[in-house]
């Protein structure tokens, strides 16, 4: 099997998106992808395929078919392409298959492009779509959401393990304040802790969305687009940026209805996806220097934390309150300020994730810079926890 | 009408499943007989959601998950006014969702 790098990255500005289509926010990641690899447009550009992926244009933009769009609206033709949907974990899958496509021997170069465009509907609208992707009978139907399940996941949480609405509080503000320094965040304020927690007014400045999860616990609606250029590592030689090296890949799925799982506290495809992507990279979870973890809600960094390796199970929520997971602490998690902060655009997500390790690893990362991190892991969680995708970046040594 | 929901139960190993699959997750069976299920149950977790997706005019709903003495568990919405983890409920079939020209039906605990 061939290895495969990363050679370029790109990254729209995450929040909402005024003006231009569904395909202009696609090509501004996508474009930006294919020039920091050095990489020419337009005829004899050399890409031969590009997956794109998006959870909701077909239903929230009307617009299906997406890269057959893409392919022709850069003038990448005749590139082979498809369209990913693994709900919000669609653009680490779509990584996933580009490497799949290099490792096989059919493609040398393959650009990865994943996009969302939620902000055009009501945020009733929104979040039934987001619904859409639980089971239609046994929850979509009794008008359980995404929310309502981290709810019902935080509440065993606290109850089991010990965590707090302060801890969850702690974790945001932490991720808000990593994305002052990242300049493609949606949010560049950060919350007072005291504010959001013990203040007088808090429960109207971080109200309930699903008790236990407050405001602050969850992450935004956002618009955005990312964008990376994988090649073979033996072809990297062609391109201006060093390849950062794809060194694993895992995934796991898990019970489509969330009441059927055996551990309700845990989440067991995010374990067996990790520990897929560790055995395959040859490396261990004291050897990752950063991490991004799918922070949809912030229960969910504290417990990917422990499933991945990080910390004992039942221990997240202490190590973030003692700053473990601060830049400069023992591992910092979400330095681009996780989804909550920076944003979620479900078909962008997992490949912001991977853009975010990249640039950590090249040492990129202005102002949130892990000093000297040579490998990261992301871990990308679609639908609650039914289909994960973890994936292990290294810096190759010179 | 008289509504009810059910447990799957596998023909040949006799293994519950709530919801429906196609094939048994203990044997590979594929035939499952329709066994009524409700009565009392035990609350697993709970929340109270505010925001609610398009077609529901209340401010709020209660969910919870809860567990039957058949050791299936199944998700549903909630009518107690101070739940707790670990109390007995009555897990009741009702209309869940009013869509138009259909009402869904599911668990309610009470």
């Amino acid at each position: 099997m061939r290895e495969v790098g990363i050679v370029g990255v790109g990254h729209s500005k995450f929040g909402k998106m005024s003006g231009g289509t569904f395909t202009d926010m696609l090509s501004m990641a996508a474009v930006q992808a294919l020039d920091d690899a050095g990489v020419k447009t337009g005829m004899g550009h050399g890409v031969d395929q590009v997956f794109v992926s998006t959870m909701g244009a077909g239903i929230l933009n009307k617009q299906s078919g997406i890269a057959s769009a893409l392919v022709d609206y850069l003038n990448l033709r005749p590139a082979m392409a498809e369209t990913i949907e693994n709900g919000p974990a669609s653009g680490a899958s779509a990584i996933k298959l580009g490497y799949m496509a290099i490792a096989s021997g059919m493609c040398d170069c393959v650009l990865v492009v994943g996009g969302e465009m939620m902000r055009v509907v009501s945020g009733w609208e929104g979040t039934d779509f987001v619904a859409t992707m639980l089971h239609p009978e046994a929850e979509y139907n009794y008008g359980l959401t995404l929310p309502a399940f981290a709810g019902l996941f935080t509440k065993l949480c606290m109850e089991k393990y010990g965590v707090t609405e302060t801890d969850l509080s702690i974790v945001a503000v932490k991720n808000h304040e990593n994305a002052t320094h990242n300049p493609v965040a949606h949010i560049h304020v950060v919350p007072n802790l005291y504010c959001i927690t013990e203040d007088e007014d808090a429960p109207i400045m971080n109200p309930y969305v699903a008790e236990p999860l407050r405001m602050y616990h969850c992450c935004p609606v956002s618009d955005g687009s990312a964008a990376v250029l994988l090649c073979a590592m033996d072809k990297a030689d062609k391109f201006k940026k060093k390849p950062i090296k794809i060194a694993g890949i895992g995934q796991a799925t898990d019970t489509h209805a969330v009441a059927e799982r055996e551990v309700p506290t845990d989440l067991l495809a995010v374990r067996l996806a990790a520990q897929m992507a560790y055995k395959m990279s040859g490396l261990t979870p004291q050897d990752i220097d950063v991490a991004e973890l799918h922070d949809a809600f912030q229960i969910l960094e504290i417990v990917e934390s422990e499933e991945v390796g990080f910390f004992k199970r039942g221990e997240g929520h202490i190590a973030a309150r003692n700053g473990e997971t601060k830049i400069g602490g023992k591992i910092p998690i979400n330095t681009s300020g996780g989804l909550k902060a920076k944003g979620h655009p479900l078909g962008a997500t997992g490949i912001s994730q991977v853009v975010e390790i990249v640039k950590q690893l090249r040492g990129e990362a202005t102002g949130r810079q892990v000093e000297g991190a040579k490998a990261g892991l992301a871990v990308n969680f679609g639908g609650f926890g039914n289909n994960v995708v973890a994936t292990i970046l290294t810096k190759e040594e010179a | 009408m008289e509504q009810e929901m059910y447990a799957y139960k596998c023909t040949t190993c006799g293994e519950l499943h709530h919801p429906k699959h196609y094939v048994c997750k203990k044997c590979g069976n594929r035939e499952f007989e329709k066994v009524p299920l409700a009565g009392e149950v035990t609350l697993v977790t709970y929340t109270k959601v505010y925001n609610l997706p398009e077609g529901y005019m209340k401010p709020y709903i209660g969910f919870g998950i809860a567990k039957f003495e058949n050791g299936l568990v199944v998700s549903g919405q909630l009518e107690v006014e101070n739940p707790e983890i670990g109390m007995k409920l009555m897990a009741t079939v009702g209309v869940v969702k009013e869509g138009i020209g259909k009402d869904y039906y599911g668990f309610i605990f009470k």
